[in-house]
């Protein structure tokens, strides 16, 4: 019963912290804000995630409409996906709140093959990667995180915390995993985008539309 | 004849992958002679709307050009162990690197747009609208579109005069007599309709003016939160600090 309550109350400051929060809350701040103030034993991490499991049960039993997610290496309140149209007219926001292609890509290099000097990713892009790196630099998606031992010491890139909450994932270790090469070229799904360009190619060719450029082949 | 839509490449690599696709080409079987010239047709299409980043397609066309160059040559290289060296071979391991990249960052993207379904505390404070502010604005519009619209700016612009010089028409110290009148008309006035349909040298030169009469302090400037576009300017009847007020007189306006 005593143990019971304990971990009650335990369950109610972390509701608390995450709550009053504006960035991701780690479990070390949440045990440490517990243990200064009671003075009780310091509860397990696995009683943070139990008790975050607890609390969003709870408040998917009582339709509440937020969650305790795991991002960014902690723990941070947001409302669920359903409420996202009223959230987006109240914010005025648009829906495509996208990065560029060119962002994407280059933020894919950094990520993956992170810590990554420039000539690296303008390698493995084929293109000037300067301005993006620039962009998501100053986005804080990507971070300087050291000097490369190699001739001219070239900076190396690295992502961010802001990273992964933005990309809402606990930790790098989730990023999905590249595909194997074999498995790519095996995918139908590379055909099925061989047979759509394909029929882009076709289109292309009857339409007359200015949108294009016209090459002779 | 067949149509590119220029907008779709984020390079020249992930226009090599259009053309393998595109053709149902072998990646491992690349006709590069073929490829080569459709390649260098895009090229020079893109020099013709200069883009800044030609410079890397015509790297790649040049790379494409030696391996062809290499394929004709009776004589090729071998690695250590006497198995002859595809020309090609380098060329498609970075295109195999970089199509593993692009469905990276496809997945990326997917997460990142799942993310934004979710609204976090402290988003009002400007977080959500600073991120939202600095995301680059993806035009609908192909680069052919912009060489036009480009063309349309410079034709008009070279029709008008060019390096005429002209005196402004206005001083501030008349300004700021204009100012004072229109103050002893009326005591309150917003900025907007004291240069109302004025041209810019006028606009400008008195918003020089009420600077320097607020300076003087002569003048009162009052803001308004709901109309952060606009000021107004005010009568300010002089204050005990006549000292003050005396130095500054005999620094202000000329009169």
């Amino acid at each position: 019963m005593d143990s019971n309550l304990i971990s009650t109350d335990f369950e109610t400051v972390v509701e608390a912290l995450i709550f009053a929060a504006d960035e991701p809350v780690t479990e070390e701040m949440m045990l440490d804000v517990y243990v200064e103030v009671t003075g009780r034993q310091r509860p397990t991490g696995q009683e943070v995630g139990e008790s975050i499991e607890r609390i969003n049960s709870e408040y998917a039993r009582t339709g509440r409409p937020f969650r305790i997610h795991k991002w960014a290496g902690g723990y941070r309140m947001a409302t669920v996906p359903g409420m996202a149209p009223f959230l987006r007219v109240f914010f005025n926001e648009s829906k495509n709140r996208r990065l560029s292609p060119s962002l994407v890509e280059t933020l894919a290099v950094v990520a993956y093959r992170q810590p990554v000097t420039r000539p690296e990713v303008d390698f493995i892009r084929g293109v000037d990667a300067d301005y993006a790196i620039r962009r998501l630099m100053e986005l804080g998606l990507i971070e300087i995180v050291g000097r490369s031992e190699s001739l001219g010491r070239p900076l190396l890139y690295g992502t961010t915390p802001r990273f992964l909450d933005q990309l809402g994932i606990g930790s790098l270790d989730e990023l999905p995993q590249l595909r194997d090469i074999e498995e790519l070229l095996n995918d139908p799904s590379f055909n099925r985008e061989r047979a759509r360009l394909f029929s882009l190619r076709i289109d292309e060719t009857e339409s007359e539309t200015g949108q294009a450029l016209q090459a002779e082949s | 004849m067949y149509r590119i839509q220029l907008q779709e490449f984020e390079g020249p690599l992930d226009l090599l992958l259009f053309f393998i696709r595109r053709d149902e080409l072998d990646i491992y079987d690349i006709p590069v002679a073929q490829i080569a010239d459709e390649f260098l047709e895009y090229v020079r299409h893109l020099e013709r709307v200069d883009l800044d980043g030609v410079g890397d397609f015509i790297y790649m066309a040049a790379l494409l050009i030696r391996i062809k160059a290499k394929m004709l040559l009776p004589v090729q290289e071998t690695d250590e162990e006497g198995e002859p060296v595809d020309p090609r071979r380098e060329l498609v391991d970075r295109l195999l690197e970089y199509v593993r990249f692009k469905e990276g960052a496809q997945q990326l993207s997917e997460y990142h747009e799942r993310r934004t379904e979710h609204f976090t505390r402290g988003l009002a404070s400007g977080e959500a609208r600073q991120f939202l502010d600095e995301m680059d604005v993806r035009l609908d519009v192909s680069v052919s579109d912009l060489v036009t619209a480009l063309r349309r700016v410079l034709t008009r612009a070279s029709e008008e005069p060019v390096h005429e010089v002209r005196r402004f028409e206005y001083t501030v110290e008349d300004q700021q007599e204009y100012v004072l009148a229109q103050l002893a008309i009326k005591p309150k006035h917003s900025f907007a309709s004291l240069v109302k349909g004025r041209s810019k040298p006028f606009i400008i030169t008195t918003f020089l003016a009420v600077l320097e009469l607020a300076r003087a302090e002569r003048i009162w400037l009052l803001t308004e939160s709901t109309r952060i576009l606009d000021f107004y300017v005010s009568r300010r009847e002089p204050s005990g600090k006549v000292e003050q007020k005396k130095e500054w007189l005999s620094n202000g306006a000329a009169a």
